[in-house]
């Protein structure tokens, strides 16, 4: 017998659903022709259908503890085949932004980030940040008697605009604080998907589970299981990897000085160098994913799909972080001064903004997701891609 | 009308059920009535069905009164195989234009069938929705009215063949049969025009046409009826085993704006009934019913709650997405939205119910333009005093009893123009 519900409808939250992309929320009248045409929906608990209600009726709190929400991958099959173009994929994206921004901590950060309003607003604060970091230098430098010219091991092009020290203690430090925001994020979730699933045994340990997550993020699997829009997996697979390679080599750059691994390492790459190779390879990969995405939300629009603010942002942002390293990339090597100082500098804010807004927009779904798929795991409401044979029916577990 | 001493005519485009019900009513009213049908019988929809809901008589019995009524009527006149092709004028005078295509065979026919046998081509059974195949020269049904063959000149290789003719012991074969136009003034028209079931190979996923055992609700009527490809025996078309599970898979292209958008109104109580017609043939046999709601307003309300009492029969309250198959059997696919878990049905028969699209007569108007439909493609009624009378199926989805309703209706004010009209 299940326990008396009470209703607590937040009509706060189905506006903001509404507005984000799930405008068409209202025309379901709840056939579940989507749950059954969904290629990932789970026979136990499958989706859209019931997180389609749960909207409509503004149950923030159930979608909010929803592991189903974040194994959709807006692939299209569902809208294509809603006999009323309610378009649950986009409804179910509209949600997750609205998970993201419930979770973020400052929240407000979140609800910058999903008005076009604060655009502004929201990208003055990295260059002010930035430049403030720069107007300090020469006082911290003087304080504690250091220069950014003093390190040997780094011959550093751009050190007169910011010095070593300073790039890695400014980035590091929001990168700590994206974080610690992101983890206590990901606890109030996790938290979440507890309390509202008191039946939910863990059946697969931990780390299994976090591993059977991972392979299945780093092979796509269910995401390339969408029809409909099949593009789609590709792109971010491109752009994906495309990202892993530069943070790989970002993360070599950055490490550089205390790194025991790198004792001769020699800063600028030369153009032939596997790291500059890399982050070039990269970066290509991640433009023409970028370029992927942007042809099938304007394909997608044409078949009334709809793409939110917080999409569009996104990909603007990371396509900007991208064109303003390859820009910057080929300033440096035609010498272009003093501009390639300036491409620079527009570059590190870039990648700033995506760095330090990465739990308050749409970036977060990596960490959700991935958060998601491991909960979904653990249960056994998803079964990892090494279970799954050829269209067999799913085994019992005994 | 008799009082005015001018002849008052109705032309009844349509003759199945509302068509015929219009042209009786309009005749014993007194007015002469044209009832003009495509087909080369009369009884449209209903006479391929097997039984009526709610109370499941055989439709053979209320025709059988309507055609004696037909028949003994001196104001009617039946024209089979014919079609509106043009109206000029306008309320209480128009002036119509009737296309005849020829049946090749006259009135001379006994339907003895001799023909048949002699008649070397087969052709696929259109009154059995393609179940089987009749010869080229074939009596449309057993209850056919007018009871006479007919040629489908599509199929006949014509007078180079002629086997037919030598073998009709009557003389009542004329392969030189030409189409005729036929002219008429008239005071209204009433247009009972019906509908066609969906075309269930349109719908994704459902394997209509793919896969041999899914069938629609209208071809599970012919199976279902005594006359119709397997005398009344419903079984498997791939292999014509009985069968021990069905799905009813409610809502078949229908409330769908990628395919039918409209609620077609009485799939649900066509479903209900069908169910019966499995539990009256298998009173074993497991009946999955998947809809999105169960329409069944009024008093056929408690049909429906007859058939939940049957223990065998599930309702399951989600659309049917997917279909695929699985040896002959076929898997059906739904979100059960009550227990909100997946359900998959391994079934040996799927009904799918598909629902009504109105069928308009593509006529044209002297005038420019043609009959005047709603977005779905029902006629609509004109405002005002219109001699322009939609009527039945092709105005609204609608069951029997509320065609026969509608065309009681029609009649009347088909009267009142042709009142109108002599009072001028």
């Amino acid at each position: 017998m299940p326990q008396p519900y009470t209703v607590k409808p937040d009509s706060q939250f189905l506006r903001r659903v509404l507005d984000q992309g799930g405008a068409d929320l209202k025309q379901c009248f709840q056939c579940a022709t989507c749950s059954a045409v969904c290629e990932l929906s789970r026979d136990g608990t499958p989706f859209p259908r019931k997180e389609m209600i749960w909207a409509q009726w503004g149950l923030k709190d159930r979608l909010l503890a929803d592991p189903d929400v974040w194994l959709c991958y807006q692939c299209d099959d569902c809208s294509t085949h809603c006999p009323r173009g309610a378009r649950p994929g986009d409804v179910l994206a509209a949600v997750r932004q609205e998970v993201i921004q419930e979770y973020a901590v400052p929240r407000f950060l979140g609800r910058w980030l999903s008005q076009p309003r604060y655009l502004p607003l929201a990208l003055l604060v990295p260059v002010v940040l930035l430049g403030l970091a720069m107007l300090l230098r020469s006082p911290i430098e003087g304080a504690l008697g250091i220069s950014g010219r003093t390190s040997e091991k780094i011959i550093y092009a751009y050190s007169n605009l910011l010095p070593h020290w300073l790039l890695i203690s400014f980035f590091g430090l929001f990168t700590v604080a994206t974080v610690v925001a992101m983890v206590a994020g990901v606890r109030r979730f996790w938290g979440a998907m507890r309390a509202a699933d008191p039946d939910g045994q863990a059946l697969r340990p931990l780390w299994p589970s976090i591993t059977a997550a991972l392979k299945d993020i780093f092979l796509h699997s269910h995401f390339s299981r969408c029809t409909t829009e099949q593009g789609r997996s590709l792109a971010h697979l491109l752009v994906f990897y495309g990202f892993a390679a530069l943070s790989l080599v970002a993360f070599w750059v950055v490490t550089a000085a205390i790194n025991p691994l790198t004792p001769r390492f020699a800063y600028p790459f030369n153009f032939w160098s596997p790291w500059r190779m890399l982050a070039n390879l990269g970066g290509l990969a991640v433009l023409a994913g970028c370029g992927l995405m942007i042809r099938d939300r304007v394909l997608r629009a044409a078949r009334g799909g709809r793409s939110s603010y917080a999409d569009w942002l996104l990909l603007g942002t990371v396509l900007a972080v991208v064109l303003t390293g390859l820009a910057s990339e080929a300033a440096h090597y035609a010498r272009w001064d003093p501009h390639r100082h300036v491409i620079y500098f527009i570059h590190l804010v870039c990648v700033f903004t995506l760095l330090m807004y990465l739990p308050y927009s749409k970036l977060a779904h990596l960490v959700y997701r991935a958060t998601a798929m491991v909960y979904a795991i653990r249960t056994g409401r998803v079964r990892p891609a090494e279970d799954r044979g050829d269209g067999e029916p799913p085994a019992q577990s005994g | 009308m008799s009082g005015n001493g001018r002849q008052r005519t109705i032309l009844v485009a349509g003759g199945g059920i509302s068509g015929i019900s219009a042209a009786i009513e309009a005749s014993e009213a007194g007015c002469q009535v044209v009832l003009v049908e495509k087909e080369p019988y009369l009884g449209g929809r209903v006479v391929q069905m097997h039984q009526y809901f709610p109370k499941l008589c055989p439709p053979t019995c209320g025709l059988e009164i309507n055609f004696r009524r037909l028949r003994t009527s001196p104001r009617i006149r039946c024209l089979t195989l014919a079609e509106v092709e043009t109206i000029g004028g306008g309320p209480g005078h128009y002036q119509v234009t009737i296309r005849r295509r020829p049946r090749m065979v006259n009135r001379k026919c006994t339907a003895c069938g001799a023909c048949v046998e002699a008649c070397p081509v087969e052709r696929p059974d259109a009154f059995n929705y393609g179940m089987g195949t009749t010869r080229a020269i074939y009596l449309p049904h057993p209850m056919a009215f007018p009871l006479q063959y007919v040629i489908d000149t599509d199929a006949c290789p014509g007078a180079e063949c002629g086997k037919c003719v030598a073998a009709c012991p009557y003389q009542a074969i004329d392969l030189e049969m030409q189409s005729e136009t036929i002219q008429l003034e008239v005071q209204a028209v009433i247009w009972a025009t019906g509908w066609e079931p969906y075309d269930a190979s349109k719908i994704e996923g459902l394997g209509f046409g793919t896969y041999p055992n899914v069938i629609t609700n209208v071809m599970m009527e012919r199976l279902a009826s005594s006359n119709g490809p397997t005398a009344g025996k419903i079984q498997r078309p791939s292999d014509g085993q009985p069968i021990q599970s069905v799905a009813f898979v409610q809502c078949a292209g229908s409330r769908d704006e990628n395919y039918l958008k409209h609620c077609s109104g009485v799939c649900c109580m066509a479903s209900l009934k069908q169910a019966r017609y499995v539990r009256e043939q298998y009173p074993d046999a497991e009946i999955s019913i998947f809809y999105i709601d169960i329409r069944t307003p009024g008093r056929l309300e408690d049909f429906y709650s007859e058939i939940q009492k049957d223990g065998k029969v599930q309702l399951i309250k989600g659309k049917v997405a997917k279909i695929s198959e699985d040896g002959g059997d076929l898997v059906v696919e739904a979100e059960d939205t009550l227990s909100g878990e997946r359900v998959t049905r391994k079934v040996n028969l799927v009904v799918l119910a598909t629902g009504i699209v109105p069928q308009g007569a593509e006529v044209r108007f002297e005038t420019g333009g043609g009959l005047a439909r709603d977005e779905h493609g029902f006629l609509t009624e004109e405002q005002g005093l219109s001699g322009m009378l939609p009527v039945g199926c092709a105005k609204r989805p609608s069951e029997v009893a509320g065609c026969v309703r509608d065309a009681t209706g029609a009649a009347l004010k088909a009267l009142h123009i042709c009142a109108g009209s002599g009072c001028e």
